[in-house]
Formats: structure tokens, sequence, C-alpha cells
């Protein structure tokens, strides 16, 4: 049992500890050497897979058949998709999530792909910054209103 | 046919060309335009610039009438996703993706996917050349060695051909076939596959000619 992280950018790194801070069982695969010298640093090397995760013998040696989550958050859509199709179709994985990097690439991100809850970072950033907006707007409305406070 | 052809490579634009020349409509897509150039000024299908998986660029291609899409970029990650929604999304009736990394070949077959693996296609390729079967001579016939009776293991080539390709009248005559542990009298229809053993009786003139066709050696 445990959870299987692809990807060990900033936002790999910050889930793999988060969890393994709150006793979930956790494994990290980075396939960039350099970052995965860093990344031991930062997770105790039982934590730590160095390879491909498209690969199938990789994701065999970080336990993917007795993981019951896989989370694919690197920087390239069609690698976390492709991951996302294997956890899927190949081992079963339960709960299978995804990043969407570009937001152009989301309408791929579906159960035929493999992928049960995709998260699109620069959309749920977009809309909330639109609604913030809206919102300074509509106080701009109500303080430059000259109606604003008087009789209707 | 209409085709879609993922990645202007050398291998993407091989095919488009080739494709092309037979005749059947091309759409080549590339994320850079200075891709298209492989292509040469006789290209006479349309080329759309764009990532393979975007739905956009497919649309544009016209994924919703192809016959059949082939993802031959040089990532693996990028063929086989272009691929699985190039099938299972448009319901492309043949799809193939290019895969270098020979490792993911079974599993993407498993996914339905196609696979091209031109390294291991190579590596097969090369490594049939380098360790031929050789024609071995098991005995020599008669007093006077007219007739050698010879051994060969066939090669991939032969397979498919049938005992009677081998033959030639009153020169070379298939006398027995060793078949997985089974041994017989071929008949002249028999269809040969792969693994199968040949014993082969060859008038001495025309042992050359017998290598020819089994494209080996003789050893004595």
């Amino acid at each position: 049992m445990g959870t299987l992280i692809i990807g060990g950018g900033k936002v790999g790194l910050y889930l793999t500890q988060r969890f393994l801070e709150h006793d979930y069982d956790a494994t990290l695969i980075e396939n960039r050497r350099e970052r995965y010298e860093k990344l031991c640093g930062e997770v105790d090397a039982s934590h730590l897979i160095y390879g491909d995760a498209a690969e199938p013998s990789v994701l065999e040696r970080a336990g993917i058949r007795s993981a019951d989550a896989v989370v694919c958050v690197t920087g390239a859509d069609e690698t976390n998709l492709i991951v996302s199709t294997l956890a899927k179709m190949e081992y079963g994985v339960r709960r299978v999530l995804a990043r969407v990097n570009n937001p152009k690439n989301a309408w791929v991100f579906t159960p035929v792909m493999g992928v049960d809850s995709a998260v699109n970072v620069a959309d749920i950033t977009a809309r909330m910054l639109a609604e913030h907006m809206e919102s300074k707007l509509d106080d701009k409305i109500f303080e430059e209103n000259p109606a604003v406070d008087r009789p209707v | 046919m209409k085709i879609i052809v993922v990645g202007c490579g050398r291998m993407g634009s091989g095919l488009a060309r080739t494709l092309d020349r037979a005749n059947h409509e091309v759409t080549v897509i590339d994320l850079h335009e200075s891709a298209f150039e492989a292509l040469g000024s006789s290209f006479r299908g349309l080329t759309v610039k764009g990532v393979g998986f975007d739905r956009n660029t497919l649309t544009k291609a016209g994924i919703d009438r192809s016959d059949g899409l082939a993802a031959c970029t040089s990532s693996d990650d990028t063929n086989a996703v272009t691929a699985r929604i190039a099938h299972e999304v448009f319901r492309v009736p043949t799809v193939i993706a290019r895969l270098y990394d020979p490792a993911k070949a079974e599993v993407y077959r498993r996914l339905g996917i196609q696979t091209i693996g031109s390294i291991s296609w190579a590596v097969g390729r090369a490594l049939d050349m380098l360790s031929y079967s050789k024609l071995d001579v098991i005995e020599t016939l008669g007093s006077n060695g007219g007739v050698e009776l010879l051994h060969v293991v066939v090669r991939p080539l032969l397979v498919g051909h049938k005992i009677k390709d081998l033959s030639v009248l009153g020169e070379i005559q298939v006398v027995a076939l060793e078949r997985r542990g089974q041994t017989m009298v071929p008949m002249e229809n028999t269809v040969i596959e792969e693994g199968d053993q040949l014993y082969v009786a060859a008038h001495i003139v025309s042992i050359g000619q017998l290598q020819e066709m089994l494209g080996v050696e003789r050893v004595k």
C-alpha cells in the first residue's frame, strides 16, 4: 500500500514530504540525474527511485503492483498521460491523478487515458485571479457610482 | 487512403513521401515549420504546424476522416499518447507508434498501441546477419561423392516459402524436415516455419545455387 509520485519537481517533492510527515507511505520517481541527486538530500533514499516512469520496469521497482494511488506531476503532459495510462490499464491502480501543464491539453486527461482526476493548475490559478479581479471591479463600481447611498 | 503522419523527422518525412508517391492523401504534423522542408518540393500532401496530440491540430489535419495515423516523433511518450488518442478518441482504424525503447513495446502492445521499434528491428536484423546459420555437410553420399546431404536451420527469409521453392528437379531435393522435435518427409507444398531444420540432398555442382537460395555459407 502506498502512493507513487511521478516527477520530483517542486510539487512532487513537496507532496512526498507531506505524505511522509503524516506517516503515509510514498515513493518518488525522478529521471533527471541532477535533480535526483538533489532529492537524495531532501527525502530518505528508501522513498526515491531513479528512472523513467514510462518504463514498466521502473514502475514495478517502485512497487506499483501494491500501490493504491499514482500521482503524475512531471512537467511534461505526454509523460503524465502515458504513466497514467500504464498505471490504470496495465496495473489497475485504484486512484490515478495527473497534473495538466498546458491547459490546451486538458481535454485529453480523461478516464480513457487512465486519469481519474486531473489538476489543471493554470486553469485554477486563472479562475482565482479572475474572480479576485471581478470582486475588486465590483467594489470599484460601488465606490464610484454616484447612485450609491442615495434613495431609489 | 487518408493518412496522418505525426513528426516530420527522417522516418516521418520518408513515410510521408512514400505514401504521397503511392497516391495516398497524406497530412504531416510537426512542431516546427522548418521540418516540412524534408518533404521536398514534389510533395503534394498537406502540412499542419502543431503538437501531435492537440485537438485543434488533429482536427485541422482531418483526423475525423482518416484511415490511419503514424506517430513518429522523437519522443516515445508523445508517440504513445498521440496513438492512443487517435485510436480511442477519434477511432482512427489503424494507428501505429514509433518506439525507441524496446522495453516498452510489449506493454504498449497490450494497451492496444501497435509499435514499430526501429532500434529492436535494427538489432534483430544485425544479429540475423551476423549469426546466420551455416550449411552443414552431414554426409557425402556415393563412392564418387556426387551428392551431399546437408543440414540447415531456416532463416527468417525462408519462413512462409514452400518446400518446392527450394527444389530443383534432378539437382536439389529437401528430403526431411524437423519441426518442434518431429521429423517428417515434407510434401512439395509444405510451408516452411520459423525454427524448422531442413535436410537437403544436393548434387555437388548445385551447392552454390542452394547456398544462394538459402542465403548461407557451406562449412565442411
